[in-house]
């Protein structure tokens, strides 16, 4: 007896410890294949060896084999352990979910104390699930905020990436958008389809069905059709109307099951203006007006000349600089413009080289009056 | 914001730096003879008592006295003969660039930097021929006319390359590094391709204006010949005649008597084609300019006030560039005499120069080697210097051969 409870007493250490080392599914101990690497899946977080993955999962989903656990499982999502505790592998991986779901930062908020309210919410969230309660209620409402905000979620997901590769990110948040638009679309088609291909078999079982006019009970179900995809093209395309900056989801969203408040409203930035080269600046022409073309011997050589026009040389280019240079400075009063400024440096450096006069030069390389 | 034509203008080098008051371009010029003469007196006091110095020393030595020579005060050029001196040489470069074969706007270019760096720079101080031969070389450059400066040398008899470069940094330091002259030329092409516009009832109105371009020609055509004649009616072909003779005078006025004025400091490239037009064919001139504002038009508004004030400057000009009534007036014989006469004038002006010559500035090829890195006595280097010069180029050479180039300058350590 008091061997057995000696034995008992000694056994959970020594269990323990060959639990690490012995597959739970198939028994087989490090002992005997040195090489036996032990993957986890975070549907159940439940240890097996690496051939126990591939001998039950390679044909596709299946159950845990782990008496009492039901989980379906798949064989991409195993994955070796990174902590030794188990428990901190699964708060780590729930922490990691939650923060991509509530990636919302500081900046997003009027003041730390809506920001520390956010956070706390996000706690409430985080501590639930790790310590499972409420668990059903707590995903179906973070399901909930992660679809409607997901565009929001997405660009906050590349404005911290942006921080560290800003360009990278910028494409991936675009790829994202693209694909979740292509995505809207495609169900929206979807959608469509199924609808048509019902009415037309509403139409068809009517003909069938009833005893009425053909044509008109076509031409009847044709346009209720019609009505329908045109209401849908309608929302549709407000919905593709709507920016990614006013979808809608900005603040926090009352309909959701999470209430944030004093969420900045996101404004976007203004749309980029189209380069000017000049700089704001634009030729205008006061004193002439040019023509297409002067009928001129001097230009009409120039003309036909292959030797200028080949080089893509323009004669009206010649006519438009020849008048300008005719009338730059035609209403500019020397005497009137100048009068007024000092000329230049001129008397400074008059006095400069005067003193330069009495006694040593200057400067060896600058010796003149500049 | 706009850009008009005058606000082109307005933003050049030409009128920001080189445009001037006739006032202020008199005194710019005192100024400048005055620096240089103090300049030139200065230097031949220093210079004649160092040779005092020496001569009382040999004097000590040999017990033998020799007289002073050098004892005058220099007698130095006043504002008008320097004036006489430049012109006489923007003259000089205009033969020049014709013997050459320079395109008119290379000549032209020359010219004005010459009369820009005597602005500021005495004849006293820098001799004008040796100036004179590099402004012309460097206008070549600047208006992308190609010549090597050997072949430029060469056709120059007595000149050598070191010759025509040695001024050359001097220049563009006098110029203040801005080379951008605006020359008329291009400017009257454009006036007589509107003209002829004009003149066939082709041309395109300003909005302003509220005339037709059939009747412009209508009034062209009828234009009397001499301003105050009668109106006379010519056809269409003997219209372009006109303008073309006028344009072919006013373009041979912008060639000589414009760059050879100072035109160019005191009036913008557009007046100054319009006056020598003025000149050419006063009753074309004032028709083109007229056609430029609206038809009627009140003197008491803004735009005549303007129409006057630009015929007026335009008035001004011509009588600048216009060759001197005086003169005009004198027969054959008496144009020659006075030619002669100025020729002898300038003669001796430059007599005069010879003996007012700023002794610093007299050997330019030599104060040019002087500024160089590499200058020494009499051309060579010193020989630790060159010794120490030859081991460090041998040193980057073979590093330079190396594989991974030279080693990297250490931390904290010049490179």
């Amino acid at each position: 007896m008091s061997r057995a409870a000696q034995r008992s007493g000694a056994a959970p250490s020594k269990r323990a410890q060959e639990d690490g080392d012995m597959c739970p599914v198939c028994k087989s101990a490090r002992y005997l294949n040195p090489d036996m690497r032990f993957l986890v899946n975070p549907e159940c977080y439940h240890k097996m060896c690496e051939s126990c993955v591939d001998r039950r999962f390679s044909q596709g989903p299946a159950a845990c084999p782990i008496a009492g656990c039901k989980r379906t499982l798949r064989k991409a999502r195993f994955r070796t352990q990174t902590f030794e505790d188990i428990k901190v592998e699964r708060e780590v991986d729930i922490r990691r979910e939650v923060a991509s779901v509530f990636n919302r930062e500081e900046d997003d908020f009027e003041t730390l104390q809506n920001y520390n309210d956010y956070l706390e919410q996000v706690e409430n969230v985080t501590w639930n699930l790790i310590n499972d309660i409420d668990v059903e209620d707590t995903r179906r409402k973070m399901d909930a905020y992660k679809e409607e905000n997901r565009r929001q979620i997405t660009r906050n997901q590349s404005n911290a990436a942006q921080e560290a590769i800003s360009r990278k990110a910028r494409e991936e948040e675009d790829h994202e958008l693209t694909r979740l638009r292509r995505a809207d679309a495609r169900r929206e088609d979807e959608l469509e389809r199924q609808e048509k291909s019902d009415a037309r078999k509403g139409i068809i079982n009517k003909l069938a069905t009833t005893k009425g006019d053909a044509a008109s009970i076509a031409r009847e179900g044709r346009r209720a059709e019609l009505k329908k995809s045109s209401a849908q093209r309608v929302a549709l395309d407000k919905k593709r109307d709507g920016d990614v900056f006013s979808s809608g989801t900005e603040n926090g969203d009352a309909s959701s099951a999470f209430l944030f408040k004093g969420l900045k409203k996101r404004v976007a930035p203004p749309p980029e203006k189209p380069y000017d080269p000049y700089g704001g600046w634009s030729a205008e022409k006061e004193y002439f007006s040019q023509q297409d073309f002067y009928d001129w011997d001097y230009l009409s050589n120039a003309r036909t000349d292959p030797r200028y026009s080949a080089g893509g040389y323009d004669i009206n280019d010649y006519c438009a600089r020849a008048l300008c240079d005719a009338f730059s400075g035609f209403g500019v009063f020397i005497q009137d413009e100048v009068s007024g400024r000092d000329l230049g440096s001129t008397p400074s450096m008059a006095t400069t080289a005067a003193a330069a006069v009495g006694g040593e030069r200057v400067d060896a390389k600058m010796d003149d009056v500049f | 914001m706009r850009l008009t034509e005058d606000e082109i203008y307005r933003s050049s080098t030409q009128f920001r730096l080189w445009s001037f008051t006739p006032e202020a371009l008199a005194s710019l010029r005192a100024t400048t003879n005055s620096t240089a003469t103090q300049r030139v007196k200065a230097a031949v006091k220093r210079l004649r008592e160092s040779r005092n110095q020496s001569e009382t020393n040999s004097e000590a030595e040999n017990g033998t006295s020799t007289p002073v020579i050098f004892n005058r005060e220099p007698d130095c050029l006043t504002v008008e003969e320097e004036m006489k001196v430049v012109e006489a040489f923007c003259g000089r470069a205009i033969v020049l660039g014709n013997v050459l074969e320079f395109p008119s706007n290379v000549i032209a270019t020359g010219v004005q930097y010459l009369r820009r760096f005597y602005l500021f720079n005495s004849p006293m101080t820098y001799e004008p021929k040796s100036i004179m031969l590099s402004a012309m070389f460097l206008a070549n450059k600047i208006e992308d006319n190609k010549m090597e400066c050997a072949d430029y040398a060469a056709r120059i008899t007595g000149t050598t390359k070191e010759q025509v470069l040695a001024p050359e940094f001097l220049i563009t330091q006098a110029l203040r590094f801005t080379f951008d002259v605006r020359h008329p030329f291009r400017g009257l092409q454009g006036g007589h391709m509107e003209m002829l516009a004009i003149a066939q009832g082709k041309a395109a109105v300003l909005p302003y204006v509220e005339k037709t371009a059939a009747e412009f020609q209508q009034e062209m055509l009828e234009l009397p010949t001499q301003p105050g004649g009668a109106a006379t009616k010519i056809t269409q072909r003997e219209l372009e005649k006109r303008l073309n003779a006028a344009t072919d005078k006013a373009r041979d006025t912008l060639k000589s008597s414009a760059i050879q004025s100072d035109a160019y400091f005191l009036y913008t490239p557009s007046q100054i084609w319009l006056a020598a037009y003025l000149l050419a064919d006063e009753v074309l001139a004032l028709f083109y300019l007229s056609s430029k504002f609206p038809g009627t038009i009140d003197a008491e508004t803004p735009t005549g006030i303007a129409k006057l004030k630009i015929v007026a400057t335009v008035r001004a000009c011509a009588v600048l560039l216009a060759p001197d009534p005086a003169l005009q007036k004198l027969s054959a014989e008496e144009k020659e005499a006075k030619r002669l006469e100025e020729i002898n004038e300038v003669k001796a002006i430059h007599v005069k120069l010879r003996h007012c010559r700023d002794p610093d500035k007299m050997d330019l090829v030599k104060l040019n080697k002087a500024q160089k890195r590499d200058a020494g006595v009499e051309g060579k280097l010193e020989e630790s210097v060159a010794k120490r010069r030859k081991l460090e180029r041998e040193k980057n050479e073979k590093e330079a051969d190396e594989f991974w180039g030279p080693e990297l300058p250490k931390n904290g350590k010049k490179a």
